[in-house]
C-alpha cells in the first residue's frame, strides 16, 4: 500500500448540513461519505445494512433527507441517525452504519486511514 | 376482465421539484400539472405529499399512493365495479373512474385507457445467418440517440400477505400468475396484456408495505444501456444492474431515487398467453439473472504510467 493516508477535502469545501461522498480506492463509484453538521463531521461506508453493499443516494451526494436531519437510504427509505449511525426508521431498524474514523487537521482538512476503509470494506 | 396494465402511479412525495427533476432526466415528458408521461401517454404524476387531492397514504408512509389500471372498455368498468362492489367501497370519480383498494389496502383507480397506440420501429440487430436488420451502411450505434420510455411497463408491491394479495388480482380482477418466486411472490399479468408482468408482489413485514420499483419499456437493449448510461453520467446512483432477469427475460437497471422506492429501465420482456404453464423457482443471484454488469463509471484502467521509484 503506497498511500497511507488520504485527503478527502478541506471542510470549507463542505457547507453545513450536507453531505458528499468519496471514492478514495478508485472503485469507480463512492464507497464513503461524509456528512458535516457545524464543526463535527461524520463519516460512513456507503453501504445500507439493510443490504449490504447497496449504495444509499439517489444522486451524487444525496445521502441526506429533504430536511436534511437524517441519512437516508435511497433504496427502500431507511433512515438513520447523523450522530451515530443508528436506524431510526426502515428495514434495517435495529441496525447501523458501519463508521470510519476522519482526521481533521490543524487547517480543517479531512484525512481517511487507507486502512480504515480497506477494513471495514472487506466486512460487508 | 379485460384490464391492460398500469396507466398511470401516482405519488405523494417529500420533495416535488427532486422528484420532478428525476423523472425528466429519467426520460419522461412533464406536461403540466405534475403529470409525466411516456411516448404512448401512460405516467407517473408527482404531487406534495399533503395535496388534498391525493388517496389517503398506506400506514406504512409508503409515498405510492394509487396504481391507476388501464381498461378496454365501459363493460369491463362496470364488471370491476359489479364485482369489487360486493365486499368493499367503490367510487365512481366525476371523470368516469373508479377508484376501490385492493385487500391489502393499496389504492386503486381504473379507467378506459389513455394509453395511445405507438407505431415505432424496434431495434435492429445484425446476426450471422439471419438476414440483416439494418441495411447496407446504415450504422446501429449512435452517441447522439436520446432513448425515451416508450409505455409504462410494471410495479412492484411489499405486501404484508403476498397470498391474499395475489388471490385478490386473480380470483377478482382476472390477473393470470406466469411465474413466482418461492415464498418470495407472484409475477401475475392482466387477461388484456401479453407482458409477461405488471405487477410483481414481494412478502415483507408489514411496516414496509409499499412500492419497491416501478419501470418503464424501452425500444430494447441496446437503448436500456444507452439510457441507464445517460441517467448514470447525470449523478444518479445504480442499486442493481445492468442485466437482464430470467423470469420474464426483460434486461433491467435499477436505479435509487427520492420516490423512497427505485426506479428501473426495462426492455425486451417475453409475452405470454393463456398456454403459458407458471414456472417456479428460489429466489437467489443465479434464478434472478442470467447475467449482470455491474456499472461502474471507470471501465478500463487509465492515467499515466507509474512513477519511477
Amino acid at each position: 500500500m503506497s498511500a497511507k493516508v488520504v485527503k478527502l477535502c478541506n471542510m470549507d469545501q463542505l457547507a453545513d448540513g450536507t453531505s458528499r461522498g468519496f471514492d478514495p480506492l478508485g472503485e469507480g463509484r463512492d464507497t464513503l461519505f461524509i456528512v458535516r453538521r457545524g464543526k463535527v463531521v461524520k463519516a460512513y461506508i456507503n453501504s445500507c445494512p439493510h443490504w449490504h453493499g447497496a449504495p444509499m443516494a439517489w444522486r451524487k451526494d444525496a445521502y441526506l433527507t429533504s430536511d436534511k436531519k437524517r441519512i437516508a437510504c435511497y433504496g427502500h427509505e431507511a433512515e438513520f441517525d447523523i450522530e451515530n449511525g443508528e436506524c431510526l426508521s426502515g428495514p434495517c431498524l435495529g441496525q447501523s452504519l458501519t463508521a470510519l474514523p476522519i482526521h481533521v487537521s490543524l487547517n480543517n482538512t479531512l484525512y481517511l486511514l487507507l486502512k480504515d476503509l480497506q477494513h471495514k470494506n472487506t466486512l460487508l | 376482465m379485460n384490464i391492460i396494465g398500469p396507466d398511470t402511479l401516482v405519488f405523494g412525495v417529500e420533495n416535488v421539484n427532486d422528484c420532478e427533476q428525476y423523472l425528466k432526466d429519467y426520460g419522461l415528458e412533464p406536461v403540466g400539472s405534475g403529470v409525466f408521461e411516456a411516448l404512448d401517454g401512460t405516467s407517473v404524476i408527482v404531487l406534495a405529499k399533503d395535496d388534498a387531492s391525493l388517496p389517503p397514504a398506506l400506514e406504512s408512509g409508503s409515498m405510492l399512493r394509487k396504481t391507476v389500471y388501464g381498461v378496454a372498455d365501459q363493460a369491463t368498468l362496470d364488471a370491476i365495479k359489479e364485482e369489487l362492489s360486493t365486499d368493499r367501497e367503490v367510487s365512481t370519480l366525476p371523470d368516469g373512474s373508479l377508484e376501490a383498494c385492493d385487500d391489502q389496502g393499496f389504492c386503486l383507480g381504473f379507467q378506459i385507457t389513455i394509453r395511445k397506440q405507438l407505431n415505432l420501429p424496434a431495434e435492429t440487430v445484425n446476426s450471422p445467418g439471419a438476414p440483416p436488420q439494418r441495411p447496407l451502411n446504415v450504422i446501429g450505434a449512435d452517441p447522439k440517440s436520446n432513448p425515451l420510455p416508450r409505455t409504462l411497463s410494471h410495479v412492484v408491491y411489499f405486501v404484508p400477505d403476498v397470498a391474499k394479495a395475489e388471490a385478490f388480482y386473480v380470483e377478482r380482477l382476472g390477473f393470470f400468475c406466469t411465474d413466482r418466486f418461492t415464498g418470495l411472490g407472484p409475477f401475475l399479468r392482466p387477461a388484456g396484456c401479453q407482458d409477461h408482468h405488471t405487477l410483481f408482489m414481494i412478502q415483507t413485514p408489514a411496516f414496509l408495505q409499499g412500492c419497491e420499483h416501478f419501470t418503464f419499456h424501452l425500444a430494447g437493449p441496446t437503448e436500456l444501456l444507452q439510457a441507464g448510461t445517460q441517467f448514470s453520467e447525470k449523478g444518479y446512483e445504480t442499486f442493481w444492474g445492468p442485466g437482464r432477469h430470467i423470469f420474464g427475460s426483460n434486461w433491467f437497471w435499477y436505479f435509487n431515487s427520492p420516490f423512497g422506492c427505485h426506479v428501473e429501465y426495462d426492455a425486451d420482456m417475453d409475452i405470454h398467453d393463456d398456454k403459458w404453464q407458471e414456472r417456479e423457482a428460489p429466489v437467489n443471484a443465479d434464478t434472478t439473472q442470467i447475467f449482470h454488469f455491474l456499472a461502474r463509471d471507470k471501465w478500463f484502467p487509465s492515467g499515466p504510467p507509474p512513477a519511477k521509484k
